[in-house]
C-alpha cells in the first residue's frame, strides 16, 4: 500500500515488515531477501567506519546474524527496519573500532575508500534508492565543512559531543549547535523523502 | 516551541554521540514528550540515511554464505540436546574485548574458516588436523594491515595451543625474502611463530608455533624479513594484532 521510498529501501515487495514477520516464523529466505535489500548498505557503512574490508565483512555478517537472533525484539514503533539494521551495524562497527590500536584506527580513518573494490552496479540492495542517495549526497553537500565534520566524527567515528569538542579544540556548546544545525538542515531536506515519524506500523 | 526541548541532545542522540548520562536523560524526556519523541525519530531517520551519502561498496560474495551457514548451524545446535553445555563451554573459553561483538565474530569466523578449508584451491594442504582444529574451541586473533592497509589475517589458536594463520592481501615476495609472524613477549626478544609466502592472490594458510601462553605476549606482528627466516625482528610492521585479551 502506497509505500514511498524510505531509507535504503527499494520498491520491491514484500515489504520489510512482512520479511520480519516471516523471519519470526523461521523463514531463512526472508532473511536472505532482507540481506539482498540492505546488505550493500550495511557493508558500505561498516567499511566506512572500520576501514578494513575483512572487518567490515565481519560487521556485515554479525549484523544480519543479530537481526536473525533479535527478530522477535524488533519494535516497528521505534523506527523502520533499515534504521534498526543500520543501528546494529553502526554499533557493532563502532565497538570494533574502539577496540583497535590507536594508530591502526587513525590509519584506517585516513584511508580513502577508493583503495577498496567498488562496483556500484553490483550493489543491488540499494539499486532502487538512487534518488534518495542523490538527495542525501546533495543534502550533505549543503552542509558547511564544520557541520559535516561534526556529523562525521559523531556518526562514523563514534565520538561523543565532548570528545568532538576536545578533538577539534572547540567549545562544547559550539559542537552541540553545529550538530543540531546540521541535523536540522538534513531533516528539512530529507524528511519529505524518508517520511516523518518513521514508524513502520503506520506504513505497512 | 522546539527551543524549549533538548533539540541539541536529540540530534546528538540520533547520531550515537551522547554519553550515557545524557542518553538516559533524553530517554526519560522523550518518554513523556511526544514532540521530542517525533523529532528524535526524524533525526534517527536522517542518521540512518547518512550511509547513502557514501560511495556504495558491494559486500563480498561469500558473506551471505557465512551468514546462512551460521543460521543453519545454530538451528542444528538447537536440535541437539548436548548443545547448551557445549556452547556454554565455548563461551567460557573465550576472552575478548567488546564481547558482544566479538562472540559473533568468532562464531562467524569459525564458520568462515571451515568454509575456507572446504573451498581452498590445491596447494599446501591444511590437512585433516586443521579442519579438526577449526571445529574445536579456541581463540581468534585479528591482525589488521597497519603497514599494509589491504592486508588482513586471522590467527586461530586452539585451546591446546595448535595454531594456524590465514592471510590475505599481502604481495608475493621475491625468493630471498619472507613474511614472518612474531610473538613479542614482555621483556624478552620476539619469538617466531611462522615464516611464509603468499600465493599469486596474496593469500596464505600457515601452521603456527604458538607460545604456551599468550598472556605474556604484548604484541603479535607480521614483518618482511630475509629468507629463509629472520633472526631478529627488523622489518616494518605490516600487520599488528588487535587486542585479544
Amino acid at each position: 500500500m502506497g509505500r514511498s521510498r524510505s531509507a535504503g529501501t527499494s520498491l520491491e515487495q514484500p515489504a520489510d515488515l512482512e520479511l520480519l514477520r516471516r523471519m519470526r516464523l523461521g523463514d531463512e529466505a526472508a532473511l536472505e531477501m532482507l540481506y539482498a535489500r540492505y546488505g550493500g548498505l550495511v557493508f558500505t557503512l561498516a567499511l566506512r567506519i572500520v576501514g578494513d574490508p575483512e572487518l567490515a565483512r565481519e560487521v556485515l555478517q554479525d549484523t544480519f546474524l543479530r537481526a536473525w537472533d533479535g527478530r522477535d525484539t524488533y519494535d516497528a514503533g521505534r523506527g523502520r527496519v533499515p534504521w534498526w539494521l543500520m543501528g546494529i551495524a553502526r554499533n557493532g562497527a563502532i565497538d570494533l573500532l574502539r577496540s583497535r590500536p590507536h594508530q591502526a584506527r587513525l590509519r584506517e580513518q585516513e584511508r580513502p575508500l577508493s583503495q577498496v573494490r567498488q562496483n556500484e552496479s553490483a550493489d543491488r540492495g540499494v539499486a532502487d534508492a538512487l534518488a534518495l542517495r542523490r538527495a542525501v549526497g546533495q543534502a550533505l553537500a549543503g552542509l558547511s565543512d564544520n557541520q559535516r565534520e561534526a556529523i562525521e566524527l559523531a556518526y562514523y567515528r563514534g565520538l561523543t559531543q565532548a570528545e568532538i569538542a576536545q578533538h577539534l579544540g572547540q567549545p562544547l556548546g559550539t559542537i552541540k549547535s553545529r550538530t543540531r544545525d546540521a541535523m536540522e538542515h538534513l531533516r528539512t531536506l530529507l524528511e519529505p523523502l524518508i517520511g516523518a515519524g518513521g514508524s513502520e506500523s503506520r506504513r505497512d | 516551541m522546539i527551543d524549549e526541548h533538548p533539540v541539541e541532545a536529540l540530534a546528538a542522540y540520533a547520531l550515537g554521540s551522547l554519553a550515557s548520562p545524557e542518553r538516559a536523560a533524553v530517554d526519560a524526556h522523550v518518554a513523556t514528550c511526544t514532540a521530542c519523541a517525533a523529532r528524535l525519530r526524524a533525526y534517527q531517520g536522517v542518521a540512518a540515511t547518512l550511509p547513502l551519502g557514501l560511495t556504495p561498496v558491494p559486500p563480498p560474495s561469500e558473506a551471505w554464505e557465512a551468514i546462512s551457514a551460521n543460521v543453519q548451524q545454530a538451528r542444528a545446535h538447537r536440535k541437539g540436546s548436548a548443545t547448551p553445555s557445549k556452547l556454554a563451554g565455548w563461551l567460557r573459553l573465550v576472552r575478548w574485548p567488546a564481547v558482544a561483538v566479538a562472540m559473533s565474530a568468532l562464531l562467524t569466523w569459525n564458520v568462515a574458516l571451515q568454509r575456507e578449508l572446504v573451498r581452498r584451491a590445491p596447494g599446501p594442504a591444511p590437512g585433516p588436523e586443521v579442519e579438526a582444529l577449526s571445529r574445536r574451541p579456541g581463540r581468534v586473533v585479528i591482525l589488521a594491515g597497519t603497514g599494509k592497509p589491504e592486508a588482513s589475517a586471522r590467527l586461530f589458536v586452539a585451546v591446546d595451543g595448535g595454531g594456524h594463520l590465514a592471510v590475505s592481501g599481502l604481495s608475493p615476495l621475491p625468493r630471498e625474502r619472507t613474511y614472518q609472524l612474531w610473538f613479542v613477549p614482555a621483556g624478552s626478544p620476539p619469538v617466531t611463530g611462522a615464516t611464509f609466502g603468499v600465493d599469486s592472490s596474496g593469500r596464505a594458510w600457515v601452521k603456527v608455533a604458538v607460545p604456551s601462553s599468550l598472556d605474556n605476549v604484548q604484541a603479535i606482528v607480521v614483518t618482511e624479513e630475509p629468507a629463509p627466516r629472520g633472526s631478529a625482528l627488523t622489518g616494518t610492521h605490516l600487520m599488528d594484532a588487535l587486542p585479544w585479551r
